[in-house]
């Protein structure tokens, strides 16, 4: 008899299906059924639980694991699907998160080494890190930053709240690693803080901004704008350079945020991501 | 019954060039296909239809929404799948994780229902075996595949595919045409070619596009019909006068348009007719 013409016998399937086998008899019927169908059809199973099994298995083998932010997201409680969203950020983006690390480290390298230049280093800091997030905003969305772009532009998510979800990590972001930076700079800890209310007024403007043009643009003014005039009034008032850093400026920086934010809020679904602008009212219909 | 896409007096430009030129059409449900040459307008066109693309003038409805209008933009993109031209690809993520991207911005935001529906879209594309690799580590044909899947994602009622033959070999074309004709038995799909083949063998309708304008509507045998009594075969190459011809693979010639001396009639295919709609006098293949 060869190995094709033998099937498990009848009470030699009770006994394995009854659990009643050793262990080496259990592997060879086992052996016998991978590659028998008239002897697997004789083993009764129940269908959703066999299908549930092996959906159990492929979500364990299939699902994307986790990376250590993505952990941290969920710890923080960012709901999962977000935490997903937020890591799998464009490239540029994570260059960006890089060039920011890069950055901060040599300042807080500059700074610990050459101490008797820490004022006027700390003020070259405090004007250029609240530009920091604006170039982030910038690469957050786009068609020239993502290379899904297009696929995604299609998407219910797409425009406004994407683009507003990636902008508020890559604030978010700057702001923990700049934070994570000030004590070791130069100068007082309040002062060496100043940045964070300006930063917050530069971003939310430049969301209020773009609600009236693309977001690489409202991002380019206003970080233009900004090195202008507080670098220009900082050279130029030399016996106060810190005035635009100042308890009254940053007063006016919170306020300008709280302006901004309920105005954007109020304006999201008019953002304008940087991609072609669908009118209400078609000419068609004019 | 109301078509799913309307078209009305569509019109786009890129600078001074006219890309599409007061189209009208109308789609309904089933697999219509959309013909023409490199540069036609096609793509475009497609990019308006799946909200990526805001025109300059004109009305479009798409399920019977209008996408100049934010909320019904979103409402258009839950209930479309759309691939495009050049769907773009994160190279580091593999290919489950590429489509799960996707549908998470799709707002597919339980996990294991979500995962559960990648899993179905990278089988139906004949991609399961690969979910767990490198995007860069895929072939062309399966990148393509794979875009393909992201667009088939919560089974949406329309199917907007860009060139989704691209890089596909004989087998997979084979198969991709399979899929696509058994979802256009419940919903709309409508995909861009220049491959008349494709046309013959998927397409119950055709709309023909040329520099802007739509040329042609109606069925392949419309379309084939276009050409009857204007297709000849002979031994000899056609003289100068010829219009159109090419020598075929038995080594006869092949002409569109007047015949040659001692030609016969033969059959007009799709590809004849489209050939004469473009109206371009050329030797195809000498």
């Amino acid at each position: 008899m060869n190995r094709e013409d033998w099937h498990v016998p009848g009470d030699l399937m009770d006994r394995y299906l009854t659990g009643r086998l050793e262990p080496a008899v259990v592997m060879s019927v086992e052996a016998h059924l991978t590659r028998c169908a008239r002897c697997r059809a004789a083993v009764p199973y129940e269908e959703g639980w066999l299908v549930a099994g092996w959906e159990r298995l492929a979500e364990e083998v299939d699902r994307p694991r986790p990376g250590p932010v993505e952990r941290l997201l969920g710890r923080a409680g960012v709901p999962g699907h977000l935490a997903r969203l937020l890591v799998a950020t464009p490239t540029l983006s994570r260059a960006w998160v890089v060039a920011v690390v890069v950055v901060l480290a040599c300042a807080v390298a500059v700074g610990q080494a050459v101490r008797e230049v820490g004022a006027s280093y700390l003020l070259a800091f405090l004007v250029a890190a609240p530009v920091l997030p604006l170039a982030g905003i910038a690469l957050a969305y786009g068609r020239h930053v993502d290379p899904v772009h297009e696929t995604q532009a299609a998407t219910p998510m797409a425009g406004p709240r994407l683009l507003l979800l990636r902008a508020g990590a890559v604030l978010a972001t700057a702001v923990v690693l700049t934070a994570a930076a000030s004590p070791w700079l130069p100068g007082p800890p309040g002062l060496s803080a100043g940045w964070l209310l300006p930063s917050l007024a530069l971003s939310v403007g430049t969301l209020a901004l773009a609600v009236r043009m693309p977001v690489a643009v409202a991002a380019g003014l206003l970080g233009a704008a900004w090195l202008g005039v507080v670098g220009t009034v900082a050279a130029v008032h030399a016996d106060d350079p810190f005035l635009f850093f100042a308890p009254a400026a940053q007063l006016m920086y919170a306020v300008a945020a709280g302006v901004f934010i309920p105005f954007v809020y109020a304006r999201r679904s008019r953002l304008d991501p940087g991609e072609s602008r669908w009118s209400q009212r078609s000419a068609y219909e004019r | 019954m109301e078509p799913t896409i309307s078209v009305r007096a569509l019109s786009k430009q890129y600078g001074r060039a006219t890309v599409l030129d007061r189209v009208d059409t109308e789609i309904g449900p089933g697999v219509t296909g959309l013909l023409g040459p490199n540069g036609a307008g096609k793509t475009t066109l497609l990019r308006c239809l799946a909200t990526t693309l805001a025109p300059d003038s004109g009305r479009i409805r798409v399920l019977g929404l209008d996408p100049a209008t934010a909320a019904q933009r979103t409402e258009i993109r839950r209930r479309l799948g759309y691939l495009p031209q050049d769907p773009g690809h994160y190279p580091h993520f593999t290919a489950f994780e590429l489509v799960d991207y996707v549908a998470i911005l799709k707002e597919h935001t339980d996990r294991r229902a979500r995962h559960r529906e990648v899993r179905r879209v990278l089988a139906e594309v004949d991609l399961a075996d690969r979910s767990r690799t490198k995007v860069r580590k895929l072939s062309g044909g399966m990148r393509q595949r794979l875009a393909l899947a992201q667009a088939l994602l919560g089974e949406p009622e329309l199917l907007i595919l860009d060139e989704p033959t691209v890089g596909l070999d004989p087998e997979q074309r084979m198969r991709f045409r399979a899929l696509v004709s058994r979802l256009g038995e419940s919903r709309t799909v409508l995909l861009s070619t220049h491959q008349t083949e494709d046309v013959a063998a998927l397409c119950e309708r055709v709309v023909v596009v040329n520099r802007g304008r739509v040329v042609f509507e109606g069925t392949p045998r419309q379309i084939a019909e276009q050409a009857a009594g204007q297709v000849w075969l002979s031994e000899e190459a056609p003289g100068a006068a010829a219009r159109m011809f090419w020598r075929t693979a038995d080594g006869r010639y092949r002409t569109l348009g007047d015949p040659p001396r001692h030609a016969v009639p033969a059959d007009p295919t799709v590809e004849d007719g489209y050939l004469l709609l473009l109206g371009e006098p050329s030797e195809v293949a000498a």
